[in-house]
């Protein structure tokens, strides 16, 4: 991993120094924790760094203006992230020319790719991107008890929920510039902290994800209280594959799951 | 002296529900230590630094504070009082307990709050000292220390190396408290264990000064790069108070909410006619500094952080407030 993240540091070193992009987005180690760190001058990339524990996705930060505005960017790109960028490539987000990938994995680092290049580095590399194991098992698990069990279980973690929304911060599908918790003229769903609104906001959450979430993982690990996010995004991630073929991130345009419709899709639950 | 042996901290919990207290304490919970309403069964983790902090039993993040009925063509208005149950939080850590000061003179400023106050009457503080700190404490920075109990009305005092706590009722409350706790509490002699020191990371009043004059300065879109404005921040900072309010109905009915808000957020400062004069996240990071190190202490006398560290320990960003305060007013002796 050392050798990658050497040459990551040195291709983010050379885009700053050619002024091909003005900022890298990254990550650093402080203490036992990794950060995000932005980096505009070439001399500072020593302090990029990458491993397994980087858990935000830094492809959230391409919604904020301030770093926005300050395209052409590199970003460094785990597996997710490369996917995160193609799934806002493919719903007109970001565009080839504004943002580059530093793409690193386990498999070591795939070099300076623009957008049309990811999903050939992903597909030869990680071409099955699925939740570990023990995540998996434990949808299962969840998905063999009975519905009324099912929402006892979520009723219980979602009384947790403060609503801090550190979850859809986290992640690059959630751009929204008006998310609906912030529909208030009038208010659309509750935003007490509590029972149906907690309800409505979660389960609205993981929805308006099905299809285009990558498995990051970036929400469940910003949420501090502790909620299994990654259980509902998982179960729906199944089952968009499973009943759409949907695998989102994969390609520059593929049509995205909640933003197409076609004469074939099953409508016999319409009645 | 009285003491308490730390294996009887449920021993201790249990006696004060039995003497009709509502017991807050720091319990774990799926793996995080949370303060939550005590039940038999659960363990206390005393030492611990719960992720959220004992404000949710004094201004919880909602609360109904209005009803309506509909009756015929009006509106009934239905008596409200405060939900405020005798209350004892136990083993609060003294900088959660210093932000009590902080929330009491926010909400007796200009009007008393009658939903606050009600539970802030209700409430018995007991505080243990912290034989340890981490590296996101910084209470000694903002004028705390890890073994006063300003604003509590007990002391817990670690002893014989984490075994024991020495027990010292500094309020009335606080002696109802030890009377109420019966034979968990025993009489005897114990050694205090050493106090925690977390370095003085930054000089406030210095702090204070710089932001008082570098409101435009363009650190701010610097230090504000990583925040992605979310409110994990405010919502676990005992001395944060700001709030929203909202009134929700169903067909017969309409409640007024009062939820917590953070100035992290977008739609905090949004006006009515689309304006917003915190129109980016660097305004709004801005305004979290401003409020905690000159506005309020202009105001009230007193910072608005105890130095808990819990925004920088739960912060996904990286963002730290003590390392942005050392930024501004680095210490001579740093
Ligand atoms: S929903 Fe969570 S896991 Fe899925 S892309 Fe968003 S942050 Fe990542
Ligand atoms: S991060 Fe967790 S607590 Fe915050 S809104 Fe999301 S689920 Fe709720
Ligand atoms: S500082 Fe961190 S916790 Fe606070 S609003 Fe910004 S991202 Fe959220
Ligand atoms: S600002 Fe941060 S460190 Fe200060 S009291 Fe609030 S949560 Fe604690």
């Amino acid at each position: 991993m050392s050798g990658a993240i050497g040459a990551m540091r040195a291709d983010a070193a050379k885009l700053l120094s050619e002024g091909a992009v003005k900022l890298v987005l990254g990550y650093c180690v402080r203490g036992n924790e990794r950060y995000p760190c932005f980096i505009s001058e070439a001399a500072q990339a020593e302090a990029l760094d990458f491993d397994q524990s980087c858990r935000q996705n830094l492809a959230a930060y391409l919604r904020k203006p301030e770093v926005r505005g300050r395209a052409p960017l590199a970003v460094v790109s785990s597996p997710a992230v490369c996917r995160s960028l193609l799934v806002l490539s493919s719903e007109s987000q970001i565009r080839e020319n504004e943002v580059r990938a530093l793409a690193i994995g386990p498999k070591g680092y795939g070099g300076i790719l623009g957008l049309g290049a990811l999903g050939a580095w992903l597909k030869a590399d990680y071409p099955d991107l699925v939740p570990e194991q023990a995540l998996l098992d434990r949808v299962a698990e969840l998905s063999a008890k009975t519905a009324q069990e099912r929402a006892k279980f979520w009723m219980k973690e979602f009384e947790k929920c403060t609503r801090c929304y550190a979850c859809r911060a986290a992640c690059p599908g959630c751009y929204c510039e008006r998310c609906i918790v912030e529909k208030n003229m009038p208010q659309w769903i509750s935003s007490a902290a509590a029972g149906h609104g907690n309800y409505a906001w979660e389960v609205i959450r993981a929805f308006h994800q099905a299809g285009r979430c990558t498995g990051c993982g970036a929400c469940e690990a910003a949420c501090p209280q502790g909620l299994p996010l990654m259980l509902l995004n998982a179960r729906l991630s199944q089952d968009a594959f499973e009943e759409f073929g949907s695998r989102p991130g994969y390609e520059l345009e593929a049509k995205p799951l909640i933003g197409s419709w076609s004469a074939e899709d099953d409508g016999s639950f319409i009645r | 002296m009285k003491l308490l042996d730390r294996s009887k901290s449920t021993d201790f919990a249990a006696a004060l529900a039995a003497a009709g207290y509502r017991v807050a304490a720091p319990v774990s919970d799926g793996g995080l230590v949370r303060i939550k309403e005590w039940a038999p069964g659960a363990e206390i983790a005393a030492s611990e630094m719960p992720l959220n902090s004992m404000k949710d039993f004094l201004f919880p993040r909602t609360e109904v504070i209005g009803r309506w009925t509909l009756e015929g063509d009006g509106f009934a208005s239905q008596d409200v009082r405060p939900d405020a149950p005798k209350t004892a939080v136990l083993f609060a850590k003294p900088c959660d307990a210093a932000a009590l000061a902080v929330l009491d003179a926010v909400f007796n400023w200009d009007c008393k709050d009658c939903f606050y106050n009600a539970k802030r009457d209700a409430a018995a503080v007991a505080v243990l000292a912290c034989g340890s700190a981490d590296e996101h404490c910084f209470c000694t920075s903002v004028g705390g220390s890890p073994g006063e109990a300003h604003g509590a009305d007990l002391l817990f005092r670690p002893a014989d190396g984490g075994l024991r706590m020495i027990v010292e009722p500094l309020t009335a409350k606080g002696k109802a408290l030890a009377d109420a706790a019966g034979s968990a509490l025993s009489e005897g002699q114990a050694q205090a264990d050493p106090i925690a020191r977390p370095a003085e990371r930054f000089d406030p009043g210095k702090a204070s000064a710089w932001l008082a004059s570098n409101f435009e300065s363009p650190l701010w879109k610097e230090l504000s790069l990583p925040c992605l404005g979310c409110g994990a921040c405010a919502y676990a900072c005992p001395a944060c108070h700001c709030f929203d309010i909202q009134d929700e109905g169903s067909r017969s009915e309409s409640v007024r909410c009062r939820n917590w808000d953070s100035c992290g957020f977008g739609l905090f400062t949004l006006h009515a006619g689309g304006h917003n004069p915190r129109a980016d996240q660097s305004a709004r990071w801005r305004q979290r500094m401003m409020h905690k190190f000159s506005y309020f202490p202009q105001r009230f006398g007193r910072l608005a952080c105890t130095g808990c560290g819990r925004c920088a320990r739960l912060c996904q960003a990286g963002m730290d407030i003590a390392r942005a305060c050392a930024r501004i007013s680095p210490r001579e002796n740093a």
